[in-house]
C-alpha cells in the first residue's frame, strides 16, 4: 500500500479499480516490474502482438484483390514480421533483464532498431525503418488500448471504475458522462479547473494536481479515494480497505437521513428565519439549487461561460443561458459579474501576451471589466435583458474602488438607455450589488453600502488578501486561517455596515458553507448565507439546532480573543 | 547436405519489406535451415525481422547456405529470386 497526494475537489470516499487513460502522443508510460509480474508482462507482450496480428489480418482481407497489390504485399510483410518469433523475442528479453513494462521494453527494442537502420548507407533500405515503426506502433496501440481510450468506447464499459488521466479535456469530460465512474484522479488540474467543475457536477470525488505521481499507478490496481483529504491509497490492506468501507457507507446513510431536512424551514431554535442559497457555476445547477430546497441562488458564477473557447460567447448566447437559468426558479438569483483573471486565465478572456508577476493582484474581475468594454458591456447587456424572466439581482466583484462604482454606475445607465432604445425590456430596478472580497472593501464597507443595493463577503479572496496568503501555494496554506482575528473584524465591520446602510449582507465563501463556523457567523449576525448546494442541508440542520440568543456572548469573547488557541476552543464550546 | 551460394543483391530497392516478406515466405517452404550471411551478419531466412536486419542494399554480397534434403532445390529457386530482382522489374 502507499498514498498519493493531491488536490480534492469533490467530497465523498470512492473506492474501486484504476483506469489509466493514455492518449496518442503521450509519453510511453515506463515503470519496474515486479518479478513475480515478469511472465505476465510478457504475456501482455503476446497478446498484444497476436491482437495486432488479427486486425491486420481483417484488413487484409477488406481490401479487394484489383488495383491494391501493392498495399496488400506491404500487408503481407507487416503480418509476417508480427507473425515473426524474433519480434517477441528481444523486447522480451528486455522485460526480463530490465524488469520493465511491455511498453518500454519495446519502445527500447524500437530505438535499437531504428539505430541499425539508420547506419545502413541506403536511402531505400534505410527508408524501411518505417514499415518496422507502423508495425511496432500497432503493438504499442494494443498495450495501450489495454489501459482504454475514453472516445467511442460503448456506454458504461467503465462503470464503477476510477480514471486515471494525465489531464482530462473538456471532450473527454463529455465522454466521461457515458459512464458511471466512481472517481477520476488526475496529473493537472486545479481547484478552479474545468476537472474539478465536472467533479462536482456528476457529485463524485475527484483528485487534481498529482503532479506526475500517476505514473506509479496500473490498470486494474485497486485505489481508495479520499475527496476531502486529497488522498489517493494504492492497493490498501484490507483492515484500512475495511475502515474506508465503513466511512463510505456513514457518509451514504448520513445523507440518506438528512432528506427529511428538504422542505424542513431554516429557523433557529429561537425564531429567527435564516436565508440559505446556493452557489452554481453551470446552468444545469440551477436544478440542484431548486431541488435543494434553497432560499434562491446568492452567487451565480459566469465564469463557465468563457472557459475552453477560444470566442468570447457573444450578447445572444449570454441572454439565452442567462434566461433559461432564470426561468427554472422563482426564487432570485444573483449573477456575478465575470471573474476573469487571476487564477481564471481562459481562452475566452482577454491574452495580454505578457507575464503577471503577480495576477491575483492584477488586471482582474470588475478590473478588466472595466479596462475592455468589448468584453463587459455584452455581458451586461445580456444579464439586464434576461432580468424581465426571473428575479435578478447583479453582483460586481472585486470592489475596492469608489471610482470603479461611479465608472460602472455610469455604464449602467449608458447599458440601460441603449436597451431602452432598442425597445428591449429590462427590470429598470435590477438591485446592484457589491463582493466584500479586498480589505480594503471590507475596512470602507460603510462608503461602498452608501452606494449599492446588497454587499456580499467573498472570504476566500478576503482570506488571501488579508492574510497575504495564496491558498493554492502548499507551503503557505496552513496559515490560511477563516478564524484569525482580521477576518472575523473585517466580516464584523461589513455587516455593521450594512445594518446602519439598510442593506442585506450575505456571504458567499467557503466559509458560508462549512458548519463549523454557521454559529459564530449567525451569532455575529450574519442572515444569509450562500454555499455550495451540497452543502445546504448540513448547514440547515446546524441553524436548526442553534439558539442564537445563547451563544452571542460566546461569539463576543470570540471576537476580544487574541490567542488563537482560545479562539478554537471558544469555537468548539460554541459548537458544542 | 549442404549448399553455399554467393548472391548478388542487383534490384535497386535491395533487401525491402516486400522483397523480404517473399524471400521469407519462399524459404518456409522448404524444410532446410536457411542462412543468409552479410558480412559478420548471420540471420535465418525463414524470419523476416531477420532479413530486414541482414541490412542488405544493392549491390551487397551474400552467402546463402542451405541445410537439408532439399538444400539444393532451395538453394536454386532462392538465388533465382534475387537474381529476377523479386519480381518487382528493377
Amino acid at each position: 500500500m502507499f498514498a498519493l497526494h493531491g488536490n480534492g475537489v469533490g467530497a465523498g470516499i470512492a473506492i474501486g479499480t484504476a483506469r489509466i487513460i493514455h492518449r496518442p502522443g503521450e509519453e510511453i508510460p515506463r515503470y519496474n516490474v515486479e518479478p513475480q509480474q515478469i511472465d505476465t508482462e510478457t504475456a501482455r507482450l503476446a497478446r498484444a502482438i497476436s491482437a495486432a496480428s488479427k486486425k491486420l489480418k481483417i484488413i487484409k482481407t477488406r481490401i479487394a484483390d484489383d488495383g491494391a497489390g501493392e498495399v496488400k504485399a506491404i500487408l503481407e510483410a507487416h503480418l509476417l514480421m508480427l507473425q515473426d518469433p524474433m519480434l517477441s523475442q528481444e523486447p522480451g528479453s528486455i522485460i526480463r533483464q530490465q524488469g520493465i513494462n511491455a511498453e518500454a521494453a519495446l519502445q527500447q527494442y524500437a530505438d535499437n532498431l531504428e539505430k541499425v537502420f539508420n547506419a545502413i548507407d541506403d536511402p531505400y533500405l534505410s527508408s524501411k525503418s518505417a514499415d518496422v515503426a507502423q508495425v511496432i506502433h500497432r503493438i504499442q496501440g494494443e498495450l495501450l488500448d489495454e489501459h482504454g481510450d475514453l472516445n467511442s468506447q460503448p456506454e458504461g464499459r467503465f462503470d464503477g471504475e476510477i480514471i486515471v488521466a494525465n489531464d482530462l479535456t473538456p471532450a473527454d469530460t463529455v465522454e466521461l458522462k457515458k459512464h458511471r465512474i466512481s472517481a477520476f484522479i488526475t496529473n493537472l488540474g486545479g481547484p478552479i479547473s474545468h476537472t474539478a467543475i465536472l467533479a462536482r457536477s456528476m457529485k463524485i470525488p475527484a483528485i487534481v494536481g498529482l503532479h506526475g505521481s500517476i505514473r506509479y499507478l496500473r490498470t486494474g490496481d485497486l485505489l481508495v479515494i479520499d475527496g476531502k483529504r486529497g488522498v489517493v491509497l494504492v492497493n490498501p490492506d484490507a483492515a484500512v480497505l475495511e475502515t474506508y468501507k465503513k466511512r463510505r457507507e456513514k457518509i451514504v446513510r448520513s445523507t440518506q437521513a438528512m432528506d427529511f431536512l428538504h422542505g424542513a424551514a431554516a429557523r433557529t431554535l429561537d425564531g429567527v428565519l435564516i436565508s440559505l442559497n446556493s452557489n452554481i457555476e453551470l446552468p444545469e445547477e440551477i436544478a440542484e439549487s431548486v431541488n435543494h430546497n434553497a432560499a434562491g441562488v446568492g452567487l451565480y458564477r459566469t465564469e463557465f461561460l468563457y472557459m475552453n473557447r477560444s470566442q468570447l460567447p457573444d450578447e445572444e448566447e449570454q441572454y439565452r443561458i442567462y434566461r433559461r437559468v432564470l426561468q427554472q426558479t422563482a426564487r432570485p438569483v444573483t449573477i456575478r459579474t465575470v471573474d476573469l483573471g487571476a487564477d481564471k486565465q481562459v481562452d475566452g478572456g482577454r491574452a495580454h501576451g505578457k507575464m503577471i508577476t503577480n495576477p491575483a493582484l492584477g488586471l482582474r474581475a470588475i478590473r478588466l471589466c472595466l479596462h475592455d468594454l468589448s468584453l463587459f458591456k455584452p455581458h451586461l447587456r445580456a444579464i439586464y435583458r434576461a432580468s424581465v424572466h426571473g428575479k435578478t439581482r447583479l453582483m460586481i466583484p472585486m470592489i475596492s474602488n469608489i471610482d470603479e462604482l461611479d465608472q460602472l454606475f455610469s455604464l449602467l445607465e449608458e447599458v440601460q438607455q441603449e436597451l431602452t432604445a432598442q425597445g428591449y425590456n429590462y427590470d429598470p430596478d435590477l438591485p446592484v450589488g457589491g463582493m466584500i472580497e479586498v480589505p480594503a472593501a471590507a475596512i470602507a464597507a460603510d462608503l461602498f453600502a452608501e452606494k449599492l443595493d446588497f454587499l456580499s463577503i467573498g472570504t476566500n479572496d478576503l482570506i488571501q488578501y488579508t492574510l497575504a496568503i495564496d491558498r493554492i501555494d502548499d507551503e503557505v496554506n496552513y496559515l490560511y486561517e477563516p478564524l484569525h482575528p482580521s477576518i472575523l473584524r473585517l466580516i464584523k465591520i461589513t455587516l455593521e455596515a450594512g445594518q446602519a446602510a439598510n442593506i442585506p449582507v450575505s456571504m458567499c465563501g467557503e466559509m458560508a458553507g462549512d458548519m463549523q463556523y454557521t454559529r459564530v457567523l449567525l451569532g455575529m449576525g450574519l442572515r444569509d448565507f450562500s454555499m455550495d448546494p451540497a452543502a445546504l442541508l448540513q448547514v440547515k440542520r446546524q441553524v436548526r439546532l442553534t439558539d442564537i440568543s445563547k451563544i452571542k456572548a460566546k461569539v463576543n469573547q470570540l471576537l476580544a480573543a487574541a490567542d488563537q488557541k482560545i479562539v478554537q476552543q471558544l469555537v468548539n464550546e460554541i459548537n458544542s | 547436405m549442404i549448399i553455399e551460394r554467393q548472391i548478388n543483391v542487383i534490384n535497386k530497392l535491395g533487401l525491402h519489406a516486400r522483397a523480404a516478406a517473399k524471400l521469407v515466405k519462399m524459404s518456409s517452404g522448404f524444410n532446410s535451415t536457411i542462412m543468409l550471411h552479410n558480412g559478420d551478419k548471420s540471420v535465418d531466412a525463414k524470419s523476416i525481422m531477420g532479413v530486414l536486419m541482414l541490412a542488405a542494399a544493392q549491390g551487397a554480397e551474400l552467402r546463402l547456405v542451405t541445410d537439408g534434403e532439399d538444400a539444393e532445390q532451395a538453394a536454386n529457386r532462392i538465388a533465382a529470386l534475387f537474381n529476377d530482382c523479386f519480381d518487382e522489374g528493377e
